[in-house]
This record gives C-alpha cells, structure tokens and sequence, in this order.
C-alpha cells in the first residue's frame, strides 16, 4: 500500500507547480497569492517550531555555559567549562557506554522480532486480523502501565518469572536489580515491536507478488527470497525503524518506571545497569539542580544523535534500496 | 518430498511432478499450519501475559503479593481493590486533569496539522522543498532533549502549574500528524478545489469547506493518536504540573502508598489497569486509523 500510494502523490506535487506556472501567465496574482496562502497555512507549525524547539535548544545552549541552578541568583558564565568537566566525569561515559549498548542490542531485536510477526501474520490464516490486533495491543500500553505490569512480573517475590523459574527448580532472581535489570529492559523494549510488526507488514504487502513468484520460478527457496527480495525491498522501512529505534532508545525512561522509588530523588537510586544517559541527566537535573551541567549533557547527546543518525543513513545508503517505479519517471 | 528435489533447477519440470504429487503436499500444509498456528497462539499469549499479570495482582491481597514462592492465582478474588484504588486516591480528579489536558491536546493538534498538512500537499511556494525536509527531519528530533529547557522557559513564563503548555503545544500541530494529513490531502483529487477557485472562494474556505468535511477517517485517526500520546504522557505533566493538577499517569505511578510511606503494591496495580482499560478500548475501536496511521509514517 504505502510504496504504491507514494508513486502517485509524487506524480501530483510534480503536476502542480506547472499547474500554477499555466495559471501565472494570466494572472500573476493567483501565484503570489497562492505562495501568501501557503505561508498562512505553515505558519502554526513554523512559529511552533521557532517557538518551541529551536527556542528552547538555543536557550538550552546558553546554559550549557553557565552555573545555572534555578535557584542561586549567584550563577554566572563559564565559557566550556561544563563540558571540560562532563568529559572528565566517569559517569558520563559510563551512562554512554550503557545506552549505546541499550540501543545495539534493543534496537536489532525489536526489528527482527517485529518483522519476524510481521511475515507470520502476513500468511493466510484464519483470525490473523484477531492476532495483528492482539500483538499490536501492548505498543498502545502507555508507559506507565507498562512499567508496573513489568514490575509485578519481574518482582522478586511475587512476580510471574521467578514462579516459572521456580517450576524449573531454579531460584529467584532479583531481576529489577544489577544486573539482571537490563535484560529487563530489553524485554519491555521487545514486548511494544507490535508497533514495528505493522509497519513491515504494510510494507511486506506492497511488495509485488511477480517478484516473489519469479523467484519461485526460479527455484529459490522460501528464505532465499526473502533474504534475496522481500529485506532489500523493505530495507527503507528497516532504516526508518532503526534510525526511530535508536532515537527512542537514547530517550527511554523506562528505567525510571521500573524502579521502586520513581521520584527525581530515585533516580541516583537505579540499578547501576539501567542508569542511562538519559538518566544521568534526571539527576543532574532533579537530584542535584544543576541546570547548565544538564543543559551541556544534553547538547552533548543531540550532537550525538546527529552524528549516529548520520552514520547510521551514510553506512546503509548502499544497502537501502528504494522502490522508485519506472512509470514514474517519464 | 522425494519429488521436490529434481525439480529446482529445471523449470519445465516442475509442473508435471507437482501434478503427481499433489496429494502429498496437502497434509505437510496442515503440519506446518499446526505448527503456525501453535506459535502464534504462544506469542501473543506471551504478549499478553505481562497485561494478564497486572490484572491477576490487582485482585490479589497484599499478603499473596508479597508471599514467595509466588501464588499464580487469589485464593479469594479481591474485587474491591478496584473500588479502594479509587478511594485511596482522588482518582476521579486525576482521571478529570488527563482528560482535559488529552482532549485539549488532541483537539487542537488535529486541526493544526490538518491545517498545515493542507498546505504542504495542496500548495506551493519557495522554500516549501526545505520547510518539508526540516518538518520531517524534526519528527527524529529527541524530544526529551526539548521538554528540560522548556519547563526553564514556561517556569519564567508563569504557565508552569497551568494547561497553556498543552494549548501552544497542541497549536503548534505535530510533525507526525502533518505528515499524515499532507498524505490524506495530497491523495485527493484536483477538481474538488478548481470550482471553488473559480468562485472565488479562498484557500481556508476550501480547507474548511471543502477538504476537512472529506478527511473524516484521518481527523479521527489523529485525534486517537494524539490523545493516546497526551494520555500516556508521564514526563510533560510530572514535570509541569504539581501534585494536585496532575494526571493520572503520575498519580498512578507515585501516590499509591499509605500514610507510613509503604507503598501498597496490589491496589496500585489495579489502579494502572484502571489507568490502561481506556486507552485499550479506544485502541480497539479505533484500531483501523491506528494502524493506517502508523503504517503511513513508517514508509517514510
């Protein structure tokens, strides 16, 4: 559906530009007045950009740079020194460290999970809308929900893992503690890839049938073509994901949900294994009040982000093919 | 099984020997379709197994939850744990603030980005090309790095403690949604403004007139979308709104405990499913327009 549904809106904002140059040799009025209507039209969404992203970001630049606690009147400026001492602060790297490796290992195996339901739902089976719907449930599960369903089940005492590791003979685990907690988090991460099995199997169903069934002709087995036809055809919907993936992850709070003591003074409590970044700065924020010192590991991180996204697009634009539909082009 | 083999390399063949063999193949479908069937049975049930949970601890006494080993089921099903859920908070009053802030959200960011989906699909103008690519591009932007120095900025502002940050936000319309509206509009077909502008009507008479009657499927799309997000919202309201006007995601989270300050496990659970249930049935009515609205963003 989506890929073919692109084609064709292409085709139409192509046509209209020269719809309107047709118009302009008339009356050059209804261009200039088509061009005033545009601007009144994304104005919400410029002015709401300026206002409330980029405002808040160069605001946030600015206190990098400063004492800034919110509190003290005695704040003042302090050139880089706020990132001189987060790059010499172990736990910056140590929090870095962590959620790099949270997105390494969540990101990949959310895909292949969720691309994985995708192409068992994608079969013809009876009630597959039923399980589309019911795997898809727990990505509409707000956070919160999910971090106390995750926390009744991971308790030590009560919780339904220990009591099937218990039928198995084997002990409790602190699983909401070092260092079992981060295989926790993966598995809340794994538990929402309904969202991600939805958008591989629009993109599974626009794959066209001819290619699957030349490569049968052709005598390819079910996992040659899939590795063969249907990856490389959804490969732009596997580096959405991954690039979506690895930007949700950086800003999962999912640790702090997870933990007995959920208020900003709970944060410096987190098991040592899900103390994110993420969380480093809650706590540079909540705990200690140190906006500027907050300000600087956030900049450091979006600059982070950019250069991962960059990477990410940059490593994969070889491999990512993009369906472009030779009618198209003429 | 035996027939398959030859056949691989020679096309012309295949179709004789599938003749012969066509009655075998016809149970190894069903075995297969057995196996498929048991897989996805165990899947979601694994999937659901976490939500399960949540609802077998809220009927529980605060003696089975903390018993170990664990007891699968309530030896008495403690029904008025959903009743003392309600009372030991002001849940109600919780429940009024998400619905508030949810539907103001919701509201407002459809129309804004219907607003403006309609300018990007229906309208040209220079720099349109560079505003589309930094619209899309902001949809990757990490929000959480945004939501720290705007709560400095609504501080300074006064709007800390009120709805106005949802207002602007909601005003502001949301990238994901444009984008969703600019696919709707850009899909529609031209002849529906060409009588209009002959009329003289103007550009916001027809996105009013014309075109926003016509998106019926996509305005509830989004509001669903855009209400679930405001709903599930725990970081936004944690920090910019205080105990009593807070919603119920924090609530839930934080205030379930007795006057000792130990927290009370089992009615907390069934708080959160109380918290959960609305956002689930609306999941499954709506379900279409989720699902049309994830699919969409995701071919980008």
């Amino acid at each position: 559906m989506t890929v073919d549904q692109m084609t064709p809106l292409a085709d139409r904002r192509g046509s209209a530009p020269a719809a309107g140059r047709a118009g302009s040799r008339r009356h050059t009025s209804v261009v200039t007045r088509r061009h005033r209507a545009f601007y009144m039209f994304a104005a919400p969404w410029i002015i709401g950009f300026a206002l409330l992203t980029v405002a808040p970001m160069a605001y946030a630049l600015w206190l990098s740079f400063t004492t800034f606690d919110g509190i003290s009147p005695n704040w003042h400026y302090v050139g880089l020194g706020n990132y001189r001492e987060l790059f010499s602060d172990a736990q910056t790297w140590r929090s870095l460290g962590r959620t790099g490796l949270f997105a390494i290992t969540s990101v990949p195996l959310s895909i292949v999970a969720g691309l994985g339901l995708a192409v068992l739902v994608n079969r013809p089976l009876k009630a597959r809308g039923l399980f589309r719907t019911l795997l898809y449930l727990p990505a509409v599960v707000p956070p919160v929900g999910a971090g106390i369903a995750f926390k009744q089940l991971f308790d030590q005492n009560s919780g339904a893992a220990n009591g099937v590791l218990n039928l198995f003979g084997i002990d409790a685990l602190g699983w909401l503690a070092d260092p079992y907690a981060r295989y926790v988090l993966i598995m809340t991460v794994l538990w929402t890839a309904g969202n991600i099995m939805i958008i591989s199997l629009a993109g599974l169903q626009d794959i066209p049938r001819e290619l699957l069934e030349a490569a049968r002709i052709d005598g390819a087995s079910a996992w040659r073509s899939f590795r063969s036809v249907t990856v490389p055809l959804l490969s732009p919907v596997l580096l959405f994901q991954t690039v979506t993936g690895v930007i949700a992850s950086v800003q999962t709070i999912m640790p702090l949900l997870l933990a007995p003591d959920p208020t900003p003074a709970g944060i410096t409590a987190l098991p040592q294994s899900t103390y994110l970044y993420m969380m480093h700065v809650f706590a540079e924020y909540f705990a200690f009040g140190r906006y500027g010192y907050a300000s600087a590991l956030l900049w450091v991180l979006f600059v982070l982000i950019l250069v991962a996204t960059g990477l990410i697009f940059r490593a994969t634009s070889g491999v990512v093919f993009y369906n472009v539909d030779p009618e198209a082009k003429k | 099984m035996t027939a398959t083999s030859p056949t691989a390399t020679d096309p012309t063949a295949t179709r004789p020997v599938r003749v012969a063999s066509a009655p075998r193949p016809a149970p190894r479908i069903r075995v297969n379709r057995l196996v498929l069937y048991t897989a996805l049975v165990a899947i979601t049930g694994l999937f659901l197994g976490p939500f399960g949970w949540l609802v077998i601890s809220g009927l529980k006494t605060p003696a089975e939850l903390a018993a170990s080993p664990v007891h699968w089921l309530p030896e008495h099903i403690q029904w008025h744990n959903f009743a003392d859920a309600y009372r030991l908070i002001d849940f109600l009053g919780y429940a009024r603030n998400s619905l508030v802030i949810a539907l103001i959200y919701a509201t407002l960011v459809t129309l804004s980005s219907a607003w403006v989906g309609f300018g990007f699909a229906r309208l040209e103008a220079p720099g349109k090309k560079t505003l589309f690519a930094i619209l899309l591009g902001s949809m990757m932007l990490p929000q959480m790095i945004t939501l720290l120095p705007t709560y400095l900025i609504f501080a300074k502002l006064g709007m800390v403690d009120t709805y106005w940050p949802w207002v602007l936000w909601g005003l502001s319309s949301a990238p994901y949604l444009v984008f969703l509206f600019r696919q709707f509009f850009a899909g529609l077909p031209r002849e529906l403004e060409e009588a209009a502008i002959v009329d003289g009507c103007g550009w916001s008479g027809i996105f009013w007139r014309i075109f926003l009657p016509q998106s019926w499927p996509v305005l509830s799309a989004s509001f669903v979308i855009a209400f679930t997000w405001t709903w599930g919202d725990y970081i936004a309201p944690q920090l910019l709104l205080s105990t009593d006007r807070t919603t119920l995601a924090v609530a839930v989270m934080s205030t379930y405990v007795t006057s000792a300050g130990t927290p009370v496990t089992n009615l907390q659970a069934a708080a959160s499913v109380m918290y959960v249930v609305p956002i689930l049935l609306i999941f499954l009515v709506a379900q279409r327009g989720f699902v049309a609205g994830t699919a969409t963003t995701g071919l980008k």
